[in-house]
């Protein structure tokens, strides 16, 4: 538990000092560094309080969420904010906070199928009776963000797929899905065609798949690629210091979906590579958390939020070294971006709480023990 | 816990794929660093975007009266982006035309099809950064942001403009090399130089991309970060005496053919430079403002040097100024080497005052032979003590250095101490001997010479300058008494007699030094000529020094090629300083001497003209109903004439004061171009022609 935090507050360093780097020609830097200081504080906050809470509460907490989550995210998609040309932003009444319903829904979607992995147990074999009803809201919360924001679509997607497969449903089931995906690409490009503004962001993802195919090109994309590379190969091996970077003059977005192209410039290669050791560490940390719990639905839950953690991470890494074709996804709890650290304090939280519930179920163990020696 | 073991494996392998995936990124990023290394990082040093400085508006330099004696104008480089993205074609086609006819009749140089013909041309060949127009001022700027298209803006509009800041001066030659320049890459000079910093502000950023030839284009509508203006330096500059001090030194260089001279008047009790003239001849015989010499040309000066010589003989008790000098005949050997006085046959035997007044080479060798012989380095001591041998340290840079020979420099000989005694061997700047001149009139309070009064922005005062001592007293009471006396001599009976004039009286030394000309010695004589003093004599409120350098028609007494320039200069400060003026009883007394006693007037507007004879009580004859009149100043009475305005004819403003000439010269069609101040003294279309059509220039010199 002190690794974890140690290892986030390193992280939040990192943060703090890219985003102020960044402002630093803005004129009010210091309102950025203060409002990010200030996610940062009471996303600690959130995760101190959520720790604290009995996990058990959570499978509630999912029924009662999913059901939510579904009304919210339609109506994201009729009313929300329009940024670039997708509908993913909601303001919260009275507080006047925007934010994504797709982090909400995300963290809705896995405690779901984890509560209803955990309580279908035993009929984890059972296609029509377990499976497809699962499958069923999944893919409903998918289809509702996919309009907007097809990256985390797929993130959720491959979470709960990858949730599914750990806790034991049959990769047959699993591939059942494959010609349904094929048909709803088919769907999409085809209603993308003929009516352009059922999806206003097919142009988008167009332009974005077909310069990653072709490699070569000089569109807006592609530039954001290419700078990202210069940025990456002028940070070299031990980097060219913290609020050193050039680039993020020329990066659009460096100070969430190509943060880290800006990591690996300031703090070189060194720099890339504790980022990623540093993930991995927490997903290692998840795994011997799950080892050590007793339930299931604790299981499936700690393994759920971090690896969607661990995914989204490994996402925006790949598409700023040039792996993956240009996706919206955030570096979690280093890309500046209010609302969704705090999403991601909530995961963290509840991933705790469930590690802090095996530390007092081994004390109270340890004290049966003592009793039975004195006794 | 057998479905958890289950689980775990599964865990596991997905733990091992996504470590295989994050070391596909490790593996990624050493490939983008090492083996495209070389791609990418050329292409960031051709990077299109940075952040380029915009320069602050420059501060302005002023005059002591608030005078503009330096000031930037913004000029605007006005491009357009045919292609920008906003604007579509129904958009660029629509308003096209209206745009040309715009810019056509705004700029009235091309007409609006030419316009149309280029911005259609622009838009077809793709330009995004079309040059529309060079130098634009601000006004045209703001037309042109309300011009069709040009009125969306940046992006909507593809308006793109970019300020270059240029450096005026309103008075353009006047004290030019004193207000100096501050340019990329040059040294700077003057007071330019001097307050840089203050005068600079602080640059802003602008995120610009560069494009083809080496163009920067602004990305954004605004500036990223805005400049800060410089501020403001408020001089000691006084522009009425200066514009005289010039016009003074120019016409006698002319006269003289000389080949340059300076002018420096300062106040004495402050140090306060009024005015600073530099005149050099070019090789088209033409005189222009290209060196300091007042503050750098160190040179010998000659006889005004003598002052010092008597003071330190005065000071040390060897002499009074009722003691006697044998000057003989007009010639007399040192070692050898002859010296001789000006006047031929020599001065005879004369008191120490006369020897000053008339300035004899001889008398001051003698003196300083007779005390000093033995004892040398005590004169050179005494010069130290006097300050001559600091240099002012004007903060305007490149300040002659003074060199007074000490006797223990090897190349001491007999012959430096007489020589030292009447300016040579000695090297001094016109601005160090004035400086020296200025303590003897400031009760022996030497001050350093000022150009800056204040800093100040937008009317604040930032920061003031106090007047600095250089030397609390360069020598006694006593000498400094002596030392005035002298010099009053010099103007009442001595060499500078024709400097004595009615009115106040002036106290100064003249020098005519003959020019070295290195290895060539003083064989092919050339001379520099020069005037040092102060006034009122009485009641010393300003100094000034003449030089005049190289005066070739064979005239080249300090008191004839320089005293004429002091004396204009003079006249015109004690005649615009009200503390200068004596009692109202001596006025009465010029009046009594036949001055007139009817004041001349300048030609003007009836109405006015009578309204103010009526209250001062002028007597006048008015024989005219027009509304412009000339008028003639008579002894008791000034006659008025009518001047007729015929339209389409240009009028006659000969003798009006600039404010009604140019009302009645741009109201009759012309456009005017003044020169000079006072009344109008010439017009350079004559008048009765008709007015050609099409406004044309009429220029005006006035005096």
């Amino acid at each position: 538990m002190v690794l974890l935090l140690a290892l986030w507050s390193i992280l939040l360093v990192y943060s703090s000092v890219v985003t102020l780097a960044y402002k630093y020609h803005g004129g009010n830097a210091i309102f950025y560094v203060f409002k990010h200081a200030l996610f940062v504080g009471t996303g600690f906050g959130l995760i101190y309080i959520i720790h604290r809470i009995n996990y058990r509460y959570f499978s509630r907490i999912a029924q009662l969420l999913i059901w939510i989550v579904i009304p919210l995210l339609a109506l994201t998609l009729l009313l929300g904010v329009n940024v670039n040309n997708a509908s993913r932003w909601l303001t919260i009444p009275f507080i006047n906070q925007s934010f994504q319903t797709s982090d909400l829904a995300k963290l809705a979607l896995i405690m779901f199928v984890a509560r209803t992995l955990a309580q279908k147990k035993d009929d984890l074999k059972d296609f029509s009776g377990t499976f497809v009803p699962m499958m069923g809201v999944v893919l409903l919360v998918i289809g509702l963000i996919l309009p907007a924001n097809l990256s985390t679509a797929v993130v959720l997607l491959a979470t709960s797929l990858l949730l599914m497969f750990m806790a034991g449903v049959k990769v047959k089931h699993l591939l059942t899905l494959v010609p349904l995906a094929i048909s709803a690409i088919a769907i999409i490009i085809i209603l993308a065609k003929t009516s352009p503004d059922f999806f206003p962001r097919f142009e988008t993802w167009n332009n974005r798949i077909e310069n990653f195919i072709s490699g070569e090109g000089n569109s807006d994309g592609n530039y954001q690629t290419d700078q990202a590379k210069i940025a990456i190969a002028t940070g070299g091996f031990m980097g060219k210091g913290p609020g050193n970077s050039t680039q993020r003059n020329f990066l659009p977005s460096s100070y969430s979906d190509f943060i880290y192209a800006i990591i690996v410039e300031e703090y070189g290669f060194l720099g890339g590579l504790v980022i990623i050791l540093l993930y991995m560490a927490l997903l290692y940390r998840s795994l011997r958390i799950v080892q050590q719990v007793k339930g299931s639905f604790a299981a499936y839950l700690v393994l759920g939020l971090s690896f969607s953690l661990v995914i989204q991470g490994m996402i925006n890494m790949g598409v700023n070294v040039g792996l993956l074709p240009v996706t919206g996804q955030t570096l979690p709890l280093i890309s500046k971006g209010g609302t969704s650290f705090w999403f991601t304090s909530i995961s963290l939280g509840i991933i705790l709480s469930v590690s802090r519930s095996i530390q007092e179920e081994e004390k109270v163990e340890s004290l049966k023990q003592n009793r039975y020696v004195q006794a | 816990m057998e479905s958890n073991k289950l689980i775990l494996r599964r865990a596991y392998l997905l733990y091992f794929l996504i470590g295989m995936g994050m070391l596909a990124i490790v593996f990624r990023i050493f490939q983008i660093q090492v083996i495209e290394g070389s791609i990418w990082k050329s292409k960031a040093e051709n990077l299109t975007i940075d952040f380029r400085k915009i320069e602050a508006v420059r501060g302005n330099i002023y005059a002591k009266d608030g005078s503009l004696l330096a000031t930037s104008v913004p000029k605007y480089e006005i491009r357009f982006d045919p292609n920008t993205e906003s604007l579509s074609d129904e958009d660029f086609y629509a308003n096209v035309d209206s745009l040309a006819w715009c810019l056509a009749n705004l700029f009235q140089d091309y007409s609006p099809e030419a316009y149309r013909e280029r911005l259609v041309q622009g838009r077809k060949s793709g330009a995004r950064f079309m040059l529309v127009r060079r130098n634009a001022k601000y006004t045209e700027l703001s037309e042109l942001r309300a011009f069709p298209i040009f009125r969306r803006g940046r992006y909507g509009g593809g308006f793109i403009y970019l300020q270059h800041n240029k450096r005026q001066r309103p008075f353009r030659h006047l004290a030019a090399r004193t207000i100096g320049y501050d340019r990329q890459e040059v040294l700077p000079v003057g007071l330019e130089g001097a307050y840089r910093k203050a005068l600079r502000g602080v640059s802003g950023q602008r995120l610009m991309q560069k494009i083809a030839g080496n163009v920067w284009m602004p990305i954004s509508d605004d500036n990223d970060i805005e400049p800060v203006d410089g501020y403001d330096l408020v001089t000691t500059l006084d522009i009425n005496i200066q514009d005289v001090a010039e016009n003074a030194l120019l016409k006698q260089l002319v006269k003289h053919d000389a080949q340059y001279g300076c002018v420096v008047l300062m106040e004495v009790q402050t140090g306060e430079i009024r005015a600073i003239a530099n005149l050099s001849r070019d090789e088209e015989g033409r005189y222009y403002e290209n060196y300091n010499y007042a503050i750098g040309a160190s040179t010998e000066p000659g006889s005004t040097f003598k002052l010092a010589t008597f003071m330190a003989a005065l000071e040390d008790g060897h002499i009074e100024l009722t003691d006697s000098v044998e000057t003989g005949n007009g010639k007399y050997e040192f070692y050898g080497t002859p010296m001789y006085d000006s006047k031929e046959g020599g001065y005879g035997t004369i008191t120490v005052k006369d020897a000053f007044a008339y300035s004899s080479n001889i008398a001051a060798a003698r003196i300083a032979e007779k005390y000093y012989k033995d004892t040398p380095q005590e004169f050179v001591n005494r010069l130290y003590q006097m300050g001559l041998n600091r240099p002012t340290g004007v903060e305007i840079a490149g300040e002659g250095k003074p060199f007074i020979k000490s006797a223990n420099d090897p190349s001491w000989s007999g012959l430096s101490l007489p020589w030292m005694s009447h300016g040579y061997e000695v090297s001094l700047t016109p601005l160090q001997i004035l400086t020296f001149y200025n303590a003897v009139a400031n009760d022996g309070q030497m001050m350093k010479p000022m150009f800056a009064r204040r800093i100040e922005k937008h009317g604040e005062v930032h920061k003031i300058f106090d007047p600095i001592v250089l030397e609390k007293s360069i020598a006694s009471k006593k000498t400094i008494e002596k030392s005035k006396e002298m010099l009053e001599a010099v103007v009442e009976y001595g060499t500078a007699i024709n400097l004595k004039g009615a009115g106040f009286k002036i106290a100064g030394k003249t020098g005519t030094a003959q020019i070295s000309r290195g290895k060539y010695g003083y064989d092919k004589v050339s001379y520099q000529a020069s005037f040092c003093g102060y006034f009122p004599a009485n009641n010393p409120l300003y100094s000034c020094i003449v030089v005049v350098n190289a005066p070739s028609r064979n005239v080249y007494y300090g008191n004839l090629v320089a005293g004429p320039i002091f004396r204009e200069i003079a006249n015109k400060v004690y005649s615009t300083t009200l503390d200068a003026q004596e009692e109202i009883s001596d006025f009465n007394g010029q009046l009594a001497s036949g001055r007139p006693l009817i004041p001349v007037s300048k030609n003007g507007i009836e109405k006015d003209l009578t309204q103010v004879f009526n209250a001062i009580g002028v007597p006048y004859v008015d024989e005219c109903d027009g509304f412009w009149v000339s008028t003639q100043t008579g002894t008791d009475q000034v006659a008025m004439k009518e001047v007729s305005t015929v339209e389409n004819l240009v009028p006659n403003v000969v003798g009006m004061d600039a404010e009604d000439a140019v009302y009645l010269l741009e109201n009759s069609g012309l456009r005017v171009l003044l020169e000079g101040r006072g009344v109008v003294k010439r017009q350079s279309i004559q008048a009765g022609v008709r007015i050609p059509s099409g406004k044309p220039l009429i220029k005006l010199v006035l005096s």
